[in-house]
């Protein structure tokens, strides 16, 4: 056990790593590529600044919650607060920060961290809840949904028990195996999935630069084209 | 694109990036970390492999250019450009894989201002890098052309004759010299490979290789793009348009007859091993039934007599199937060839086998891969083969806007091929970082020696402990200790033990093991040296040395020996503490030696100047800063790990 912690400690949480960094780096730049080099005329007359105020307003998405679906939008954006301070700023995970990366980051507070763990966790139970009972939200879901949602669960629980051993029914140690490999394999599903919109939301602002297809349409306009399953 | 091809492009990017990685750590950490190489092994797969075995295999480039404009065998002019294309890539990944073997990358023009003309490898040198240069000429009027500058491109077109024959001559020289450089092991290479003649044996099978190779790479080449001219039109059914068994397009005949050309070289070269090895004596040493002589006969089987058997068979001959398996066979033979003369051979003099390392692998297999994409990458877009590149290009640019076959808008398409080679990328880059990053596969720090202290600069006033490597690093102003604790006369206090005839033994000398206690007193050496300094006799001297150290009335244990200051009084220096034997025979675990050495003292200068955090970890581990060390200790995680050290890690 205590060589599985080691392995995925050390090289197996850099390598990982690095997967997301250069995952989320190549889409970063195709995404770049295609902005400049294939709509670099269209970009010059963009217009930036509703870009923009849109974009800032999907930040504090006061406006966007009060019509339509308002629980589910509220706790998907309340969700997002946790899920992106819990892990960058915890006390233990700053030692992780500065071993690999060399960086000096402030850290949360114990109790904020438990706070916000929980609240988390609560998050996302909810809407986990409301996927599969609530008829709008099931509608929408691919099983992909699903599955990340708990994927996203598992490094939050286990992190939570592990740190907890007074209300941990497990052993320390599966407690942090379970929340590293679960953590590492989330590394790994970022650039590949939907969580890619952690770099991507920025580009999606200015989708309306961009032709919005929706998925596999281009499957559907190539045979209709060339009668085939044309990829070139 | 065919399916098949991008499947193998994809491996050969995989391979490619393994070879980036492999190459960046071992130019950032040199050879020691990232290769199996040693000193009884110094020449591994990087040199053997890729330098004399690649440089072999490319010769087609001087063997086809001899053939076509010395001989004036026109029939073989269609397969100049791809040979000289090989000898170009052969040549490159070479030198591309020796830079880094060699190192120092940015000294590589070193040989051409800095001579040494009693060496082997400086002609290696020379010849290799004016061939390079040769082939350079050579291939680039097919380049230039495409790019419209006619003029140059017929100039160059013109001396190529010249350039031929100087390529020959430089090829001709330099094959024998790669054999030559083995000539300096007689007593280390196995007698089944050394041999007087190896400069000849190595320029004759590289010359019937080449060929070989060249012949390989067309028929490589015709399945992989363009079947008709070498399999010849098919009928929908795949029946040969001819029917007949014998049936073989002009330009297979042609490869059929480049086929003979090579294994009658073969041939002779077959010949020659075998009056060698009976002129030397050795031809008994084939059947002893060692595993070298097995390796021998088999290198021999694949490299010579098989694709000699292949070919004589005229049916064989003539189908692409039959002379491809011959080519290859020959070509992989050239290489387990050079192997066996460059790392088995040597296998019976070293203590243990060189096995080469995962980074060396990937840097090895890699390169190659970036050569072949270089290959199909030229062949593609020049008319290396023929003019069906032309054709290619008008069906390529038919429709680039690709649509999102990954069936989700994140994955806006970029190129089809970048898509695909961005995506291995991202894949083989930190596989390659888990397989080859150095200190992942760092020796267990438990059983490993300790390292000696770092000087930060060049009189070492401030030394950088870290006994085992691995990144917690410890600061120790030397020089301030010194004089803050009586300058000269200070060593003993805290170096308490020196080694005989010296001031201050350095602490990993005795503690030389992390977590474990070490052995220090050499017992064997000093039965030898008092066996020695009382020319002790008889069949064992050294056994009579024991009366000298232990009382013989006595069990002869450690306990009952000599103290050691008794002969070391004058040239080995102690600290003030009185030492029992049984200290002086082994060494505390590094760890609690210096952790012990330090912080008593530390403790003591604590109260006596009243410096409260002196004894403190953070005072010397600069990395447990006082906020860190509560945060650690704060975290419920802690009683689960020995120290607050293992968790600042």
């Amino acid at each position: 056990m205590e060589a599985w912690i080691d392995f995925a400690k050390g090289p197996l949480f850099a390598v990982t790593f690095l997967i997301m960094i250069l995952g989320l780096a190549r889409l970063l730049i195709i995404q770049l590529y295609n902005l400049i080099i294939s709509k670099g005329g269209r970009l010059k007359n963009a217009p930036w600044k509703s870009i923009l105020k849109d974009a800032a307003t999907w930040f504090f998405p006061v406006k966007h919650l009060i019509k339509g679906t308002v629980i589910f939008s509220a706790f998907s954006f309340l969700f997002h607060i946790g899920v992106i301070i819990v892990p960058v700023f915890l006390a233990d995970h700053i030692v992780l920060w500065e071993n690999f990366l060399g960086a000096n980051l402030p850290a949360i507070g114990q109790g904020l961290a438990d706070f916000l763990t929980l609240f988390t966790i609560g998050c996302i139970l909810v809407l986990l809840f409301m996927r599969i009972f609530v008829r709008r939200q099931r509608a929408m879901s691919k099983p992909m949904d699903y599955f990340l949602l708990v994927m996203v669960l598992f490094p939050f629980l286990s992190g939570y028990l592990a740190s907890h051993p007074g209300s941990n029914p497990f052993t320390w140690e599966s407690m942090m195996l379970v929340h590293l490999l679960s953590a590492e394999f989330l590394f790994v599903l970022i650039p590949f999935t939907k969580l890619a919109h952690i770099v991507l939301y920025f580009f999606d602002r200015i989708s309306g630069l961009h032709w919005q297809l929706r998925p596999g349409a281009g499957d559907r306009v190539a045979k209709a084209l060339f009668d085939e399953e044309a990829r070139v | 694109m065919s399916s098949k091809l991008r499947i193998i492009k994809d491996i050969l990017w995989f391979f490619a990036f393994l070879a980036l990685i492999a190459g960046i750590f071992r130019l950032w950490y040199g050879l020691g970390p990232t290769t199996a190489l040693s000193d009884e092994m110094p020449w591994g797969l990087w040199k053997v492999m890729n330098m004399i075995a690649g440089v072999a295999i490319s010769t087609s480039g001087f063997t086809i250019g001899f053939l076509v404009y010395v001989l004036k065998m026109e029939r073989f002019r269609p397969l100049v450009k791809p040979a000289i294309l090989i000898a170009f890539l052969g040549y490159g990944s070479s030198c591309l894989a020796l830079l880094f073997d060699i190192g120092l990358p940015h000294r590589f023009w070193h040989p051409l201002v800095m001579w040494n003309e009693h060496s082997f490898l400086f002609e290696v040198f020379w010849c290799v890098m004016l061939y390079f240069t040769v082939t350079t000429i050579e291939l680039s009027p097919t380049i230039l052309k495409r790019f419209g500058a006619e003029k140059l491109s017929h100039w160059l077109h013109r001396i190529a004759f010249g350039v031929v024959v100087v390529g020959i001559t430089l090829s001709s020289l330099h094959h024998s010299s790669l054999g030559s450089l083995f000539l300096v092991t007689p007593l280390r290479l196995h007698a089944l490979w050394y041999s007087a003649w190896l400069p000849l044996f190595f320029i004759i099978s590289a010359m019937a290789a080449g060929l070989m190779f060249i012949i390989f790479v067309r028929i490589a080449y015709a399945r992989l793009y363009d079947p008709d001219p070498i399999y010849g039109l098919r009928m929908d059914s795949g029946i040969k348009s001819n029917g007949s068994e014998f049936f073989a397009t002009p330009q297979m005949k042609n490869l059929a007859l480049l086929g003979a050309i090579a294994s009658s070289i073969l041939g002779i070269y077959l010949i020659l091993k075998f009056v060698d090895l009976a002129r030397a004596g050795e031809l008994m040493l084939l059947f002893n039934g060692s595993w070298e002589s097995w390796l021998f006969m088999f290198e021999l089987f694949v490299a010579a007599l098989l694709p000699i058997i292949l070919t004589v068979i005229p049916r064989v001959r003539r189908s692409p199937a039959g002379l491809g398996t011959a080519a290859f066979l020959a070509s992989f033979g050239l290489v387990l060839n050079r192997m066996n003369v460059g790392i088995f051979g040597y296998f019976h003099d070293t203590a243990q086998p060189y096995f080469p390392s995962l980074a060396e692998w990937g840097l090895s297999l890699g390169v190659i891969a970036a050569a072949a994409l270089v290959f199909m990458f030229i062949s593609e877009q020049f008319p290396i083969f023929d003019e069906s590149w032309r054709r290619r290009m008008e069906k390529s640019d038919v429709f680039t806007y690709a649509f999102d076959k990954l069936s989700h808008v994140w994955n806006t398409v970029l190129m089809s091929g970048l898509q695909r080679v961005t995506l291995i990328a991202v894949l083989a880059i930190p596989l390659a970082w888990l397989l080859f990053y150095p200190p992942f596969k760092a020796d267990d720090t438990t059983d490993g020696r300790i390292k000696p202290a770092i000087g930060l600069d060049q009189t070492r006033t401030v030394l950088l402990i870290d006994g085992n490597r691995d990144g917690v690093k410890t600061e120790f102003p030397h020089v301030d200790h010194q004089n803050r604790l009586g300058k000269e006369q200070s060593c003993q206090k805290c170096h308490h033990i020196a080694m005989p005839r010296d001031n201050a033994t350095p602490c990993y000398r005795c503690h030389s093991n992390m977590l474990d206690s070490a052995e220090i007193f050499d017992h064997f050496g000093h039965m030898q040296l008092v066996a020695e300094k009382e020319k002790l006799d008889g069949l064992h001297p050294k056994n009579h040395s024991c009366s000298n150290c232990h009382n013989p009335a006595l069990p002869n244990t450690a306990s009952d020996a000599k103290a050691c200051t008794e002969c070391h009084k004058e040239d080995m220096k102690l600290g003030n503490e009185p030492y029992a034997r049984l200290q002086l025979a082994s060494a505390s675990p590094y760890r609690s030696a210096m952790h012990e050495n330090c912080i008593e003292c530390h403790k003591k200068e604590e109260i006596k100047q009243n410096k409260p955090n002196l004894a403190h970890c953070s005072t010397c581990h600069k990395s447990l800063e006082p906020v860190n060390l509560k945060i650690a200790k704060s975290a419920d995680t802690i009683k689960a790990l020995p120290e607050p050290l293992t968790l600042a890690r």
